[in-house]
């Protein structure tokens, strides 16, 4: 090697080094907490977290607009997507902390003693962890740190489930947790290693570059290699979104963990597998203005994608509702309705992969809505709103485990004749919740605001999120007949499924606020899961409602990125393009 | 006249409920007295100031021109695909009804003046909230925010029935809110088509009520195999939602339990109000944009609507609860109104439109009073009571006026809507229609007729037990119970609530035109495109054979 090549290389990671300042920022709050825990004695990790999270966000930079270059160095790649992503982290990571925070409390009570308990800084070190590198998939344009953020993502949970509750049930819940996600990683693992088939290089512009080639000997390599990493890298997802068919852990690990842990679980590893979803398709589309997958193995993958995306989506979402629908226990219940939501993200993502597939046909991209006086060429409804969808089910889901973390326990049946007084019992049944409206108002406010938005009632957030969902999926393959079998028949079921299962979700919804509201009981709550965790629960109800009021801002940012997933791989195709590939590139109009 | 423009004069009605909400809940340390009186304060104010802007319509050039009055529009979700708005604004087919709203709403908050002791706060700030959202849904003016609107309803509602309703609430609240919740998403994918293909026919994105009509008036949806049969599919699916909210025979069964459990205001809200939503869909979206769907389905609507009238009546004829009877009555007028819109002639679709305040009025009075006669004599067992005209002389007149305004008798408002269904239903079984249709579209209108005997037969029936014969006092003492209910007759409150319905019911019965000509208009532009598409299918398919017979070379 020249001086000179060197001298890139590190102008190169000196670029990728700035560009990664919050997650680095990140990390050094994590390693500040082991540290000032371990020899300081500090104990209040969590606001080392809250510190280091403040940092990251003061670093991080507002979002690119969507058609602006993506700034790329090395395996990094910051565009309008992942500057959504890396938002959402943060913002989801401060609420989240603040929850994990309060579990602190309860967990202190359950044992019988108010103290704090020790090791609170390891624990938000392994969150702050655990945000760097889902934030670092979102970065992520190479495969190799694409794993390497996912394995970020997936160990420090299995030391936050690990280390909250050490009873049988949370030890069963670590360790179901553990051993399938174990699975579910070299299961993806091997998607990763047929793409890196396919492509010949880990960088994501090449595979993408090598994918949409019009070269025929692709063709035979597709017909085998294609199925097989879509369908494990699908699996590899469906587990980090608990989605059918690796979606039968989360009634149990969610019992079994602590409140904050199952806030955890039910939104981050859904927005890494989300991530990971659309990073996949951005492989086989080109630009925003010609969102078209190009190239058989593109169109065999954009195929097989929305395929899949879309069986999954109909019958998770149905068996989550059903499965919610016979729960007693809260956390059982919240967990069986987050499967049934990955099923609706699920949708987002079909539709979004059926557009590309659309664009292909002989009939070239009519399926598309063209209007006059708006940039919208229809198709981009489906990543944009997943990726709203995303955040109006993650703030509700983080509000009413906040809410149940902030309530904690409730004294049991006792009366002064029977004895000495019992000790508190955890909120673990949809009954405990009876009579909230009474003894704890505003939480049972706050708790209804919550479950109407993920029921989709208007005009709540997650009334706009499913509006964005049914608008994808109808406006797929527009201009054509809705035939039996046909692509937009499949989608128009797919939207009748959706709205549907929102009605059945409704029904267990109403019950606990049914249960809060129509209800009275004796047993006070008691409201003992500390201040942070109600403060997380006010600022996701502040968040809700101004989402409910002025939803553009949001959504705004969600269409940017949305537009960018298919940005990506054409504005970073550069190495290994062939001949005939750099023609075709060529021969489009950009 | 001066005032507010009358957009910000149309916001100032719909934000008044809200603000109100907003002061009964401060005012909610100072106990149930401040809050219900703040309450009736509000629903006052908001109902002079709808009165106003009633009156400012009437008297507006758009009124004249047909256009909508007091619009007001801003931006809500513009980004992306959507072209979400604000927008309000009043024409003839919602003005009534959006007075009817403030009316019924006052009624509301004074007949549970006594009645709700639990919770008074939450009730009066759910019943204001219900208020607003009822103003909004006839206001609106986007179709999104219709919607909004139209789903919101729900909540206060189920609340107020589950909370502060009867014995079985908890089922009635969750009942109601599932069985509308089904047919409304439904609905709501139907109206989102509807856009979608207005958007890719005309190239611009729009949410807007009337530039969608428009859309669709030029560029209807397929009625053709080839075109997937799209205008039937989206009819169908506004159908379910419209369909359960009316409720049209067989779609009725979540009214019963809902009307019974609820409180009386709730039950005021939900029969004078939310029961007309569905016809003001059907006659808003599902007329104007999908003509030749709804020809294809007018004459087994028709049908539909038949059926419920005489279902409703015998039903009604059986029943031994009064609330449950006055509710089946819902069932059947809510049929004429079906009847009526589906007939699809001009006397007919006004008639229906004008029973739709008509019902909005007798229901609602007749509701609040059997709340009145339980706060009295804790039963709503016809068989355990009698003799209330003796006790309770101006309880008794009020009863029977809006028992004869019920059953359509000439002098009163139901005679009015009544008679306009029935003579254009017959206009069009006589003229019409094609000769296979005619012999069923007379056997329909006639047992329409029959419809009213039972009508007046059932209501009878119960306003003799309850009113005359022999005074009974139900089997538990009215005494020693923990309600201080009123006892005698009306109180003023009661009688503030029931007089002014008492006035519109002899008006609208005397002067009729008065409320049908602001409307007729409007009513009869949303119908004339299903009407034409009808009398095109209604051709004798003779003529129609011989046409193209001639043509043929």
């Amino acid at each position: 090697m020249t001086d000179m090549t060197n001298l890139t290389d590190m102008t190169t990671s000196l670029q990728t080094f700035s560009l990664l300042a919050p997650e680095i920022a990140l990390v050094l709050a994590a390693i500040v907490a082991f540290l000032a825990g371990a020899f300081a004695g500090l104990r209040s990790g969590w606001l080392v977290a809250l510190v280091g999270i403040a940092a990251a966000m003061a670093l991080a930079g507002g979002q690119p607009a969507a058609d602006a270059a993506a700034v790329a160095a090395g395996p990094v790649l910051i565009d309008a997507f992942s500057a959504y992503i890396r938002w959402m982290v943060l913002v989801l990571g401060a609420l989240l902390a603040l929850v994990q925070a309060g579990d602190i409390f309860s967990a202190a009570v359950s044992r019988g003693n108010s103290a704090w308990r020790g090791g609170t800084c390891e624990e938000a070190g392994t969150f702050l962890l655990l945000l760097a590198g889902l934030s670092l998939v979102g970065i992520a344009d190479d495969l190799v740190l694409l794993f390497a953020g996912l394995e970020l993502v997936s160990i420090p949970t299995y030391i936050l489930l690990a280390l909250k509750r050490t009873d049988a049930h949370g030890q069963e819940a670590s360790l179901k947790y553990f051993f399938l996600s174990l699975v579910a990683s070299s299961l993806f693992l091997y998607a990763l290693t047929c793409l890196y088939g396919i492509g010949g290089s880990t960088s994501l512009a090449t595979i993408g570059a090598r994918l949409r080639s019009t070269d025929d000997t692709l063709v035979g390599i597709s017909t085998v290699l294609l199925p097989v990493a879509l369908g494990m890298a699908m699996a590899g997802a469906a587990f980090r979104l608990a989605a059918v068919p690796m979606h039968f852990y989360a009634p149990d690990v969610y019992e079994g963990t602590s409140p904050g842990n199952a806030a955890l679980l039910s939104t981050l590893p859904k927005v890494a597998g989300i991530v990971v979803l659309l990073r996949l398709l951005g492989l086989a589309v080109t630009g925003p203005t010609q969102a078209a997958a190009v190239g058989s193995g593109a169109v065999a993958y954009v195929t097989l994608f929305w395929q899949l995306a879309a069986v999954l989506a109909a019958i998770t979402m149905t068996v989550g509702n059903v499965m919610a629908l016979l729960q007693q226990n809260l956390r059982r219940l919240l967990a069986c309705s987050s499967i049934a939501h990955a099923g609706y993200l699920l949708l987002g993502v079909a539709a979004a992969a059926a557009f590309a597939a659309a664009a292909t046909d002989p009939v070239g991209g009519q399926g598309a809505i063209t209007v006059a006086d708006k940039a919208w060429t229809g198709g981009l409804g489906g990543t944009t709103a997943t990726l709203f969808y995303l955040a109006t089910y993650a703030l509700a889901t983080i509000g009413v485990f906040a809410a149940i973390t902030y309530l904690g326990h409730r004294w049991p049946e006792w009366s002064s004749g029977s004895g000495p007084r019992p000790p508190r019992e955890e909120i673990t049944t949809v009954d405990d919740l009876n009579g909230l409206s009474g003894t704890n108002p505003v939480a049972a406010f706050a708790i209804t605001v919550f479950l109407l938005s993920l029921a989709g009632i208007p005009p709540l957030p997650g009334f706009w999120g499913k509006l964005s969902l049914a608008t994808a999926a109808l406006e797929i393959d527009w201009n054509s007949p809705i035939t039996f079998g046909s692509r937009r028949a499949a989608f128009v079921a797919l939207a009748v499924i959706l709205v549907l299962n929102a009605a059945i979700a409704a029904a267990y919804y109403l019950r606990i606020i049914a249960a809060m509201y129509f209800r009275s009981t004796k047993r006070g709550v008691q409201a003992d899961g500390g201040l942070a965790a109600g403060l997380a629960m006010l600022a996701c109800l502040a968040l809700v409602f101004m989402a409910t009021a002025q939803p553009h801002g949001l959504f705004n940012a969600a269409v940017q990125a949305g537009t960018a997933v298919r940005a990506t791989a054409s504005t970073t195709a550069q190495p290994a393009v062939t001949d005939n590939q750099s023609q075709h590139l060529l021969a489009q109009p950009q | 006249m001066n005032g507010p423009t009358p957009g910000m004069h149309l916001l100032l009605v719909i934000a008044t409920p809200l603000i109100g909400a907003l002061v009964a809940w401060v005012l909610g340390a100072r106990g149930r007295h401040a809050v219900r009186q703040s309450a009736a304060v509000t629903a006052v104010i908001t109902l002079v100031l709808t009165g106003w802007l009633i009156v400012r319509y009437l008297q507006s050039p758009e009124a004249a021109a047909g256009q909508p009055y007091a619009t007001i529009t801003a931006p809500w979700l513009t980004e992306g695909m959507f072209n979400i708005r604000l927008s309000l604004g009043l024409d003839g087919l919602s003005l009534w009804l959006f007075g009817l709203s403030a009316l019924l709403s006052l009624t509301a908050v004074l007949v549970s003046w006594e009645a709700i002791v639990d919770r008074p706060v939450g009730f009066y700030v759910l019943l204001l909230v219900l208020e607003a959202a009822m103003l909004g849904v006839f206001a609106a003016r986007d179709v999104i925010l219709f919607y909004v609107f139209f789903e919101f309803t729900l909540v206060p509602l189920f609340f107020l029935i589950g909370i502060w309703g009867h014995d079985e609430r908890r089922k009635a609240a969750i009942k109601f809110f599932l069985y509308t919740l089904a047919g409304s998403v439904l609905t709501f994918l139907g109206l989102l088509t509807i856009v979608l293909w207005n958007a890719s026919h005309t190239g611009t994105v729009s949410f807007d009520i009337d530039t969608l009509t428009a859309g669709l008036a030029a560029h209807p949806l397929p009625m053709t195999a080839d075109g997937g049969w799209l205008q039937m599919i989206v009819f169908v699916a506004l159908f379910i939602g419209f369909a359960i909210k009316v409720p049209i025979v067989p779609f009725h069964t979540w009214l019963p339990l809902a009307h019974v459990e609820a409180p009386t205001g709730g039950s005021v809200d939900l029969a004078g109000i939310l029961l007309k939503l569905g016809m003001y869909g059907f006659l808003r979206f599902s007329l104007p944009m999908l003509p030749d769907a709804a020809a294809l389905a007018a004459p087994w609507l028709f049908g539909l609507g038949v059926l419920g009238i005489i279902y409703g009546a015998l039903v009604a004829l059986v029943q031994t609860d009064l609330k449950r009877l006055i509710a089946y009555s819902s069932v059947s007028h809510m049929g004429y109104c079906v009847m009526g819109l589906f007939a699809l002639e001009p006397v007919a679709v006004e008639g229906a439109a004008l029973q739709l305040v008509n019902h909005g009025l007798s229901a609602a009075g007749l509701f609040a009073l059997v709340g009145m006669i339980y706060e009295r004599f804790h039963t709503r067992s016809i068989a355990n009571l009698g003799g209330i005209a003796g006790k309770a002389p101006w309880l008794a007149a009020l009863f029977m006026l809006f028992t004869f305004s019920s059953i359509g008798l000439p002098g009163l408002n139901g005679f009015v809507g009544e008679f306009m269904i029935l003579a254009g239903s017959f206009q069009r079984a006589w003229t019409g229609v094609s000769s296979a249709w005619q012999p069923a579209y007379l056997t329909m209108a006639v047992l329409a007729v029959v419809g009213v005997v039972l009508g007046a037969w059932y209501m009878l029936w119960a306003v003799e037990r309850v009113l005359f014969g022999a005074s009974r006092e139900p089997p538990h003492a009215p005494h020693g119970h923990d309600a201080p209910g009123p006892a005698g007759d009306l109180q003023w409150y009661e009688l503030a609530a029931l007089l002014p319905l008492a006035v519109f019911v002899l008006w609208i019965g005397l002067v009729p035109a008065t409320f049908l000509q602001p409307s007729a208009a409007a009513v009869r532009g949303l119908t004339s495109a299903s009407a034409r598409a009808f009398a095109e299918r209604m051709q004798e398919p003779s003529t129609a054979t011989h046409d193209r017979v001639v043509r043929l070379p």
